[in-house]
């Protein structure tokens, strides 16, 4: 099969990058090698929470902060990237996000402070509307909701967490449970289960009801978790806040995450309302080079073989979970080139003792040209024509600086535009 | 005056201490056993769950292979679900191993152990990863998997049916005496500080491999050897019987399958103290490369973890005197050796042959008591029902599994989805003080045990320790990362291929998602000391790990 660009991913680098290519009028082919790190690791888009992996206070305009981090730190994806990329591919992701049927909202220079589920302050920079009434910057009080039989949000933990952590000990954080109606607390229903049901109008009437009732303070804002519908979230939202008659804001929860399947579902979707073509479940485990250049890559799927060719390649592969590299007890090495990433004596090198601090093995991955090109260790490309995006860049971590989105959108946005001009 | 008064003081809560409070409650006489970490913490918990039928001590130990058949026997009748009747097979992979068969073959027939060779082709057929290597193959029906926790646990929960005590979390720092009679044991709460003394007429010393340590603080010896043995779990059984190799009893010569787990062990390393256990990447590559000889996958299924567990062997040739006998274990009465009358040590020893070491010492101690009521724990079950299935374990047909006739059930909510534990698993040890972390919590029910290790429970436990314990936000979201921590130390140690991508989703949902490491260096003080561990690791054991650490 032949075509214009390859891109090679499934996570949030993966999109932006064939949405800028789609956007610039090219014919990008996506292949997805499986089961995406939206799912788990996405809810809103974190361009920089924290100036480094270890400090405790959070970064309040991460535009500035990512300037500094570049001006630092110029091996780091972000200087890779450049600031440009960042911004333009904000942008873009905003108005696709519109486009696209997503109401969401934020700016570069400024973080919001949202509660999570334990009730830890977390600054997120882009973020869908229906969480951003959690911004602790604001001032009225928070009363996280659950319910009766349901594991994956604890308002008691989210409460007695947060009025710790919160500025001003004088303000209100309170918790409250209702019964689902018609929903046995002894019967398995997952976050996707009460998604589903809140869509419905009388379900949903229902519960607001009951939390009017819970809820004492009339000031309040609700914070629940991320159930309020799957596929009309924008519509639930919104009547849900009538219904309550308060501010209500979604806090992501384990997976599987209904933040990460509403981002996932409708992107993916949109490309393919689009015209992107998509090639499903097929991950890429060779590159044939030849004269310095990628000549195609290699598929599996369903059982057999199958060569795309194309113009250029991105690799938008975001971290382990999406298959960035495989690693052996000793080596790790990427599924393109087959190239030795990192040796280690022992697995253990891998890994902090804690899990709580930065892993090494997550800054894994190639060393980059200025244009994101693989290249080797003497800084000579790979392949003239393949370009990097997300976690295959050495020095990959958003982890502990809470900047995920913001480095996807950055490298996804800046490999476009490298292999449009390859 | 002592806070507190019994008749016996049991020190020590793994196989060996349970089985003793036990046996003591069900002859009537009170006792309270106290522990410095939790149940199941240190040796029993920590062993590769093997029920020995006797066959790997058949050829070397004849008397502890006996044991073995008739406490194994027992243990079937008494501890059904915790036991698991897999059989087992001993396997000959080289020239040496096949000269190894005349001598098991006879040692099986003096122990009485059965044993029958099979063809390898009928052998495949019932395993069929069994590996090329393997030449021979016999079958040995009683090995068994044994469930180490709830092994003790039913101990215990049994004892404390008709009295018995349990304090966890408990040290000893120091006993009363009267003369040369012990006359009490001074304690510490390991986690609070707090001091506490138990009056009593008699100590059964049962910390296994801390034995010399509980028995210096009577100026007495207890020669124990600790031994280091490492096991790594694979997130796959690969085999429904257990597997031996046919040899001399060496490293890396077993795999058992468990529950849904396969546990390859082991080594033997002397260690200068039973709390430091050093993993070396050596052990574990060796576990699995000589894993691989007996079964295919062992190289490609995934690692979940690796830990490592410490033997309690006693060096009987220093011990001639003062002890009531068998080859494998000993009952040290230090009255008759020592002059120090009402404390007895009972050494040496394997979980399988629990009971009847338990049986040993407390028809010992009962005696010196003027009690005259024999042992009753090799008839009654573990749950004191002939007829029901023991209820500390719930198999997954509890879980809505649809009825092959008739009505379906509805699914329940689990609570750890890997390991099918269900919220009212965990409910009844949220109430038990004996119960202190969601390392407790793990050991009585298997929540976060499984392949995701506690990524998703570990909030859930968390939620209930504030909802169903009234702890504060604080306590319960350090008690959160303290349960990950101790899942990640065996983790790291079989960090390749899955473990990478699993820990992405770890570190996604806790330091992403809900962004913990953040909630632990702004709003916490440093961790409580020893938390998560078992108790605190002593200053100068702390000092050598240090150095032994690469």
């Amino acid at each position: 099969m032949r075509f214009d660009i390859a891109v090679v991913g499934s996570g949030l680098s993966a999109l932006i990058a064939t949405r800028t290519l789609q956007r610039a009028g090219r014919k990008p082919v996506l292949i997805w090698p499986g089961l995406s790190s939206l799912y788990f690791l996405y809810a809103t888009v974190d361009v920089l929470g924290y100036a480094n992996p270890t400090t405790a206070e959070a970064v309040e305009d991460p535009v500035s902060g990512v300037r500094q981090l570049i001006a630092d730190h110029p091996e780091h994806p972000y200087a890779r990237a450049g600031l440009p990329a960042l911004q333009n591919g904000s942008s873009l992701l905003l108005d696709w996000l519109r486009e696209a049927g997503f109401n969401w909202q934020g700016t570069l220079d400024r973080n919001l402070l949202l509660p999570t589920a334990t009730g830890t302050p977390k600054p997120s920079c882009l973020v869908p509307t229906s969480m951003a009434a959690g911004d602790l910057h604001r001032n009225e009080p928070i009363v996280f909701c659950g319910f009766d039989g349901y594991q994956d949000f604890i308002p008691e933990l989210a409460a007695a967490n947060l009025s710790h952590g919160w500025n001003g000990g004088s303000r209100n954080v309170g918790a409250v449970r209702v019964p689902l109606p018609g929903v046995k607390p002894d019967r398995l229903f997952t976050s996707i289960d009460i998604a589903r049901s809140m869509e419905d109008a009388t379900f949903r009437r229902d519960v607001a009801e009951r939390l009017r009732h819970a809820v004492k303070d009339d000031r309040a804002r609700l914070g629940l978790p991320a159930v309020l519908g799957l596929t009309h979230d924008t519509d639930v939202h919104v009547e849900f806040e009538k219904e309550t008659g308060h501010p209500v804001f979604e806090i992501p929860t384990v997976p599987p995450s209904v933040l990460g399947l509403r981002l996932f579902d409708r992107l993916r979707r949109h490309l393919q309302e689009t015209g992107i073509e998509m090639i499903w479940a097929a991950p890429a485990h060779e590159a044939e080079v030849a004269n310095g250049r990628c000549l195609r890559i290699h598929l599996k799927s369903a059982g057999r073989e199958q060569p795309v060719e194309a113009k250029a390649y991105i690799l938008a592969l975001e971290d382990a979970v999406d298959g960035a590299w495989r690693a052996g007890a000793h080596t790790v090495r990427d599924p393109f080139f087959h190239q030795v990433l990192a040796q280690h004596a022992t697995p253990g090198e891998r890994t902090d003792e804690s899990l709580f601090a930065p892993q090494p093995f997550a800054a894994i991955g190639y060393p980059v040209s200025d244009r994101l090109q693989p290249t080797h260790q003497d800084g000579h490309p790979l392949a003239s024509n393949v370009f990097l995006a997300g976690g295959g860049i050495a020095g990959y971590d958003p982890t502990g600086i809470k900047a995920r989105g913001g480095m996807a959108i950055a490298t996804g946005y800046r490999a476009a535009q490298e292999a449009m001009a390859a | 005056m002592p806070d507190t008064s019994t008749g016996v003081v049991v020190i020590g809560g793994g196989s060996t201490g349970a089985g003793v409070l036990r046996d003591l409650a069900m002859r009537g006489i009170d006792a309270i056993l106290i522990e410095k970490g939790d149940l199941a913490s240190g040796t029993t918990g920590r062993s590769h769950g093997l029920l020995h039928s006797g066959g790997r001590y058949c050829v070397n130990d004849l008397a502890a292979a006996i044991e073995c058949v008739e406490e194994g026997r027992i243990l079937r009748r008494i501890a059904r679900t915790t036991v698991e009747d897999t059989g087992g097979y001993f396997v000959s992979v080289s020239e040496e191993d096949e000269a190894w068969e005349p001598r098991f073959v006879e040692g099986c027939r003096k122990a009485g152990i059965t044993c029958e060779r099979i063809s390898v082709e009928e052998a495949r057929r019932r395993e069929p990863a069994l590996s090329k290597q393997v030449r021979t193959v016999f079958w040995i029906p009683e090995d068994g998997h044994l469930d180490p926790f709830y092994l003790v646990v039913g101990n215990v929960e049994s004892a404390r049916r008709r009295g018995g005590q349990v304090r966890t979390y408990t040290e000893v720092i120091g006993f009363t005496r009267n003369g040369n009679r012990v006359s009490g044991v001074l304690t510490r709460d390991a986690m609070t500080g707090e001091e506490t003394s138990i009056g009593c007429q008699a100590v059964i010393n049962a910390t296994g491999a801390w034995s010399g340590f509980v028995a210096r603080l009577l100026d007495v010896e207890v020669k124990v050897v600790p031994v280091k043995g490492v096991m790594v779990i694979l997130s796959r059984r690969l085999a429904h019987a257990a597997i031996n190799r046919c040899h001399k009893p060496g490293d890396g010569d077993i795999v058992v399958p468990g529950l849904s787990v396969a546990i390859l062990g082991t080594t033997a390393v002397k260690v200068p103290h039973p709390e430091v256990l050093p993993i070396e990447w050596d052990e574990v590559q060796m576990l699995i490369d000589e894993g691989a000889k007996m079964l295919d996958g062992v190289t490609t299924a995934r690692a979940m973890r690796a830990y490592a567990g410490v033997r309690p062997l006693y060096d009987l040739g220093a011990e001639a005197e003062g002890r009531e006998m068998s080859r494998n274990f000993a009952v040290i009465d230090h009255e008759e050796r020592d002059g120090i009358a009402g404390f007895t040590s009972i050494v040496g020893g394997k979980v399988t042959t629990y009971r009847l070491m338990a049986e040993r010492v407390t028809d010992l101690v009962a005696r010196r008591l003027g009690v005259s009521t024999k042992s009753t724990t090799a008839e009654v079950p573990l749950n004191d029902r002939e007829d029901e299935l023991d209820q500390l374990r719930h198999r997954p047909a509890h879980l809505g599994v649809p009825k092959p006739h008739g009505e379906e059930v509805a699914l329940q909510p689990l609570l750890c989805e890997c390991e099918l534990v269900r919220p009212q698993d965990v409910e009844p040890w949220m109430k038990d003080p004996a119960v202190r972390t969601l390392e407790d919590v793990r050991r009585r029910t298997r929540s976060g045990m499984g392949p995701c290790q506690a990524a998703i429970c570990s909030y859930r436990l968390a939620g209930r320790l504030v909802t169903d314990r009234g702890v504060d936000g604080r306590t319960a979201t350090r008690a959160m990362a303290d349960f990950l921590e101790t899942r990640w130390r065996g983790v790291r140690h079989v960090f390749w291929g899955s473990q990478l991508r699993q820990a992405q989703v770890t570190t996604g949902v806790h330091l992403e998602l809900f962004n913990v490491d953040r909630q632990l260096t702004k709003y916490f003080p440093p961790p409580l000391a020893g938390e998560g561990q078992g108790g605190g690791v002593p200053a100068e054991a702390a000092e050598v790990e240090a150095v032994g650490q690469p």
